[in-house]
């Protein structure tokens, strides 16, 4: 029965990771981007959220915000940080040197605002976790002695949706198929009359979107939020979405899943201390042996916008 | 005339890649722009589209000054690129390919037109939910000017739509230049098989090293002693 309890534990854990995996995965498979900046825009949205429940807006213009609200507004704070990050890395410095295909440029500067966002959080509201309290918390269902939190229920619900909508929206629609276009091959799409320019905001709203659904996720699930939530999320969330394989929302689901279940395996079966070790070690492997991912494949559909 | 080129000028930092162009298209002409490798060619119809700006000049098209328009835009006023290579979306299937040849457009009875387009090739009917990897070089050809067609275009630039392709395709996409052109669609060709596209084309400019040195009638073009020379490098 414990063991049963640890893949429930391991499948919330997963969800967030999906999550997270997924904007990452967005951002690489159609930007050809690795955005440092997922992590903490995810960190900043749980902990926008838990400074709104308690306090509401800065001079009085809000009060103290239901749990609700809170997390709504920290999902619109993630989604505007998220353009911000495509205003002043991705499209400044496209416009500025007009070709994008330098990844160095935005990849060092996504950095630097990975320690900006940090930071910034870090002197408003120090390194100590902040308590978010939701009457969802102490809710739960009993199956056959595997206790399953309300939260852990919606939350993977919540992933799967995503998930198959994400699924949808690339596979069946017209903005999708203009975003698997670009993928493939930005100049062509242009010639079809995609206004490139116009439709990337949309990964990056899509990614601050993600973003901030994962930080509800945690920060309903865990009942607290602190300024170093998105490194571990974050390093997680890539491996799961290199094992599942880059670029591939079939990847990000199964990937950002099996990390999560071998994380809560590990810590039951051989302790805490190993999680690492066993997580890191488990992608080498899978690496070696299929260095594409689990759904991942070569060459084809790698963008170079 | 649809398309009225006027003293185009493109610049890649300090080189001049097309230098004080005119070049004119009317109402379901074909017109073809000749000229050895590096002569300008492709740069010409990239700035016509819009992709790459012009330095000077001015574009006209249907009436209204585009020079300052995007590529978008100009795809929606009826203009439109088969650009070298095809560059058809090889991770996409042929339908949606095709469905983003339509991409500027919002109206019914595009199903209709692809179904017209599957009839024409069966090939690509039977190969519709394939991803456009599995075609041949001369499908994909077909392809890429299906694509271009569905974005209801006045005027259709082709660069180099032969390279590459079997003496059959070549033949079949002459063939298919002229149904097209005959339906009332106006052509501007680029092509390095120099013979065809004098023979299918009303009128010719031959291009070097970014200038127009030539340009007329078909037949005077093809007659004319420039045209060997400006391939050979003789002068």
């Amino acid at each position: 029965m414990l063991i049963l309890q640890q893949v429930a534990n391991g499948v919330l854990l997963g969800a967030i990771y999906v999550t997270i995996a997924l904007a990452f995965t967005l951002t690489i498979g159609i930007l050809n981007f690795l955005n440092f900046t997922i992590p903490p825009i995810f960190m900043l949205s749980a902990m926008t959220a838990w400074a709104a429940a308690q306090f509401g807006l800065p001079f009085g213009i809000f009060g103290p915000m239901p749990w609700t609200v809170a997390l709504a507004f920290g999902i619109v704070v993630a989604i505007l940080a998220s353009l911000l990050v495509e205003r002043l890395t991705f499209r400044y410095l496209k416009v500025r040197y007009g070709d994008a295909t330098e990844h160095a440029i935005p990849l060092v500067s996504s950095l630097g605002f990975l320690l900006v966002f940090q930071n910034g959080i870090r002197m408003a509201y120090g390194t100590e976790p902040h308590r978010f309290i939701t009457p969802l918390g102490d809710m739960s269902l009993h199956l056959g002695g595997i206790f399953i939190s309300l939260p852990q229920v919606l939350s993977l619900a919540l992933a799967l949706i995503i998930v198959f909508s994400l699924s949808y929206l690339l596979k069946r629609t017209r903005t999708g198929r203009a975003l698997r276009s670009i993928a493939e091959n930005p100049d062509a799409a242009l010639l079809m009359g995609v206004d490139v320019a116009r439709i990337v905001p949309v990964i990056f709203i899509l990614t601050g979107l993600l973003c901030g659904i994962a930080g509800s996720i945690f920060a309903v699930n865990y009942g607290q939020v602190y300024s170093g939530m998105g490194d571990e999320v974050g390093n997680k969330a890539i491996a799961g979405m290199v094992l599942g394989g880059m670029g591939s929302i079939w990847g990000a689901i199964v990937g950002g899943l099996l990390i999560g279940l071998v994380e809560t395996m590990s810590i039951y079966l051989f302790g805490g201390d190993t999680v690492q070790s066993v997580v890191w070690g488990l992608l080498l492997v899978a690496l070696v042996l299929r260095p594409e991912g689990l759904f991942g494949h070569h060459g084809i559909g790698k963008g170079k916008f | 005339m649809l398309l009225e080129v006027k003293d185009l000028d493109v610049r890649y930092d300090r080189l001049r890649a097309v230098k004080g162009v005119d070049i004119s298209v009317g109402e379901q002409e074909i017109v073809t722009v000749l000229g050895a490798n590096g002569a300008g060619k492709t740069t010409l119809l990239r700035a016509i589209q819009g992709v790459v700006r012009a330095a000077r000049g001015s574009v006209r098209f249907a009436g209204e000054d585009v020079t300052t328009a995007d590529v978008p835009s100009r795809v929606r006023k009826g203009l439109v690129l088969v650009p070298e290579g095809r560059q058809i979306f090889v991770s996409l299937t042929v339908h949606d390919n095709l469905l983003m040849g339509a991409y500027t457009r919002r109206d019914a009875g595009l199903a209709a037109e692809i179904d017209a387009i599957y009839d024409r090739f069966p090939n690509l009917g039977q190969r519709r939910d394939m991803p456009a990897s599995v075609l041949s070089g001369g499908e994909q050809q077909m392809l890429a000017i299906s694509r271009a067609l569905l974005s209801k275009p006045k005027l259709m630039m082709l660069d180099e739509p032969s390279l590459g392709l079997s003496p059959l395709y070549v033949q079949r996409m002459f063939d298919l230049i002229g149904a097209l052109n005959r339906d009332g669609l106006s052509i501007l060709l680029v092509e390095q098989n120099t013979s065809m596209a004098l023979a299918t084309a009303a009128r010719a400019t031959l291009l070097e090293l970014g200038t127009a040195v030539l340009a007329g009638p078909s037949g005077e073009v093809a007659a004319s002693e420039r045209l060997t020379s400006a391939y050979l490098g003789a002068r």
